[in-house]
């Protein structure tokens, strides 16, 4: 593997690039998890009765629920569109390395996530009246599993859209691999959201911290294997 | 088919004479647990069939890590035979811990770190299998597999470290125990006879099958082959 | 302390794992048997063609 190089980034970039201006002009994946994420939502409220004492318990639940939900809609569009336009078969040919791909992916994935969260989470809190979101330490759990979640997404969605059953495959691969992320990332952010001392929750946010570690190191190395033609 | 090796016939006698004594030792050597009853017998089956079940977890994802550096098809074949023996026994632990655990916690289930990360796990075996059945280059196939199970052996450590953070039940049996766990009993001395018993004859049963397997991939390959060169 | 009557459960455990390594066994051996079969058809149909 080469050396992480100056260029190494700025290839890195281009390709997250291309993605977000791709997905500004027709904005149809962001979109869909949008809707998707509003939905999920809505559905919540009635099956759980969202009363006062019920959110409690149950809002970081939810809110992982539904960007766990919304997140494989993105990562399964985001990469059938390359491979359905050629556009991977283009990128193959890039003289850069197979990693540079990866991570090219990994950012814009993780900034459509991102975007999705930023407008559920304000609505979640304007909803509800919940305003305990609004805490640097959810926003930063927010992220550390975002980032885990869509490190494995990424390197799994590159596999499944090369299978035939390829749509409702990326889930059934994803979630029993992203278990950790999403457990420790409700644990954390309840923990949060009721209001806990920081000792109660360090032992997840450091779970979730290793978890991210192993895994964007892992799909860094095995990336090439996914792709390979 | 190539011969059958002699080796192997040794293995099938002994898994049968091990299987044999793990059940005579379980049944009527070890004695009647004075709280549980009779159900503790499962115990020893429960026990045998989780480490099978563990070792060929982590012998999948070493399988995989190899076929990656060599891709060699021989680590293919390792791979799929452990994950598919494995899957089997985990799914045995699973139903007698669910079996023992109604008269014992009252309950068939509780979410507790064992049985989750035991319940994910056959998640990940089925999704694994999903994976390669979607796949028809057989070279692609392995290469995706061989990713898939080491992902698979990287979560679950986590994820069973995740899950502790919520309260358990589970008993531990040897070692420290778990001052809220239910249903945890003293082994005597013949139990733990009784438990290395079982532990021994699955493990050889865990290396016979997999090498009965890996016999079934090399004839799966070797059809699949002929296939290609037939309707050429 | 009483002693609980679990027999029953034992009873199903036990034939539940024999049972179930029972059904792999099966499996396995039909597997092996239909290749066997798909080989054997397969190699006649090679044969011919080579001469």
């Amino acid at each position: 593997m080469t050396q992480p190089s100056p260029s190494f980034f700025k290839a890195v970039l281009a390709i997250a690039r291309k993605d977000l201006a791709a997905e500004f002009r027709s904005r149809e994946l962001l979109s869909a998890m949008l809707v998707f994420s509003m939905l999920v939502i809505l559905i919540f409220n009635f099956a759980l009765e969202l009363n006062v004492d019920i959110r409690r318990t149950v809002t970081a639940g939810v809110l992982w629920t539904t960007f766990a939900f919304a997140g494989t809609l993105g990562l399964n569009r985001s990469m059938a569109v390359e491979k359905d336009r050629g556009c991977m078969d283009g990128l193959l040919l890039a003289p850069v390395d197979r990693s540079v791909i990866f991570f090219g992916k990994a950012i814009s994935n993780l900034v459509f996530m991102l975007v999705v969260e930023a407008i559920v989470i304000p609505l979640y809190a304007m909803l509800y009246n919940e305003t305990r979101i609004f805490q640097l330490e959810f926003i930063g759990v927010l992220l550390l599993g975002s980032i885990g979640y869509i490190a494995v997404g990424t390197l799994l969605s590159a596999m499944s859209v090369q299978t035939r059953t390829r749509d409702v495959l990326l889930p059934i691969l994803l979630f029993p691999v992203a278990v950790p992320v999403l457990l420790a990332s409700v644990k954390a952010s309840g923990a949060i959201v009721a209001g806990l001392p920081f000792k109660d929750y360090v032992t997840p946010l450091n779970l979730l911290i290793v978890y991210d570690v192993i895994f964007i190191a892992v799909s860094y190395m095995i990336f090439d294997f996914v792709v390979e033609e | 088919m190539q011969q059958k090796p002699i080796l192997l016939t040794i293995l099938d006698v002994l898994s049968i004479i091990g299987l044999g004594a793990a059940t005579y030792f379980a049944l009527v050597f070890a004695p009647t647990e004075a709280v549980m009853g009779n159900v503790q017998r499962v115990f020893y089956f429960h026990v045998g069939t989780a480490w099978v079940g563990l070792i060929g977890f982590v012998l999948a994802a070493l399988a995989g890590i190899v076929y990656l550096i060599t891709k060699d098809a021989k680590w293919d074949r390792f791979e799929v035979a452990a994950v598919e023996v494995s899957a089997m026994f985990f799914f045995i632990t699973i139903v007698l811990g669910s079996i023992w655990a109604r008269p014992a916690w009252n309950t068939w289930w509780t979410w507790d770190p064992r049985l989750t990360t035991a319940a994910v796990t056959e998640l990940v075996y089925i999704a694994y299998f999903m994976l390669r059945a979607g796949i028809e280059d057989p070279e692609k196939r392995a290469r995706f597999g061989a990713v898939y199970a080491l992902l698979g052996g990287l979560s679950a450590p986590i994820t069973f470290m995740v899950i502790r953070l919520f309260r358990t039940i589970h008993p531990v049996v040897v070692g420290n125990g778990n001052p809220e766990a239910q249903g945890g009993f003293d082994m005597t001395g013949s139990m733990l006879t009784a438990m290395f018993v079982a532990l021994g004859a699955f493990t050889v049963f865990f290396i016979n099958l997999m090498w009965h397997r890996i016999r079934l991939g090399a004839l799966e390959e070797k059809v699949e082959q002929i296939k290609l060169k037939v309707s050429m | 302390m009483e002693t609980i009557n679990t027999d029953n459960y034992m009873i199903a455990g036990f034939i539940v794992s024999f049972v179930t390594i029972g059904i792999y066994l099966l499996s396995m051996y039909v597997r092996a048997r239909n290749l066997k079969r798909d080989l054997e058809t397969y190699e006649a149909l090679d044969s011919p063609d080579k001469k």
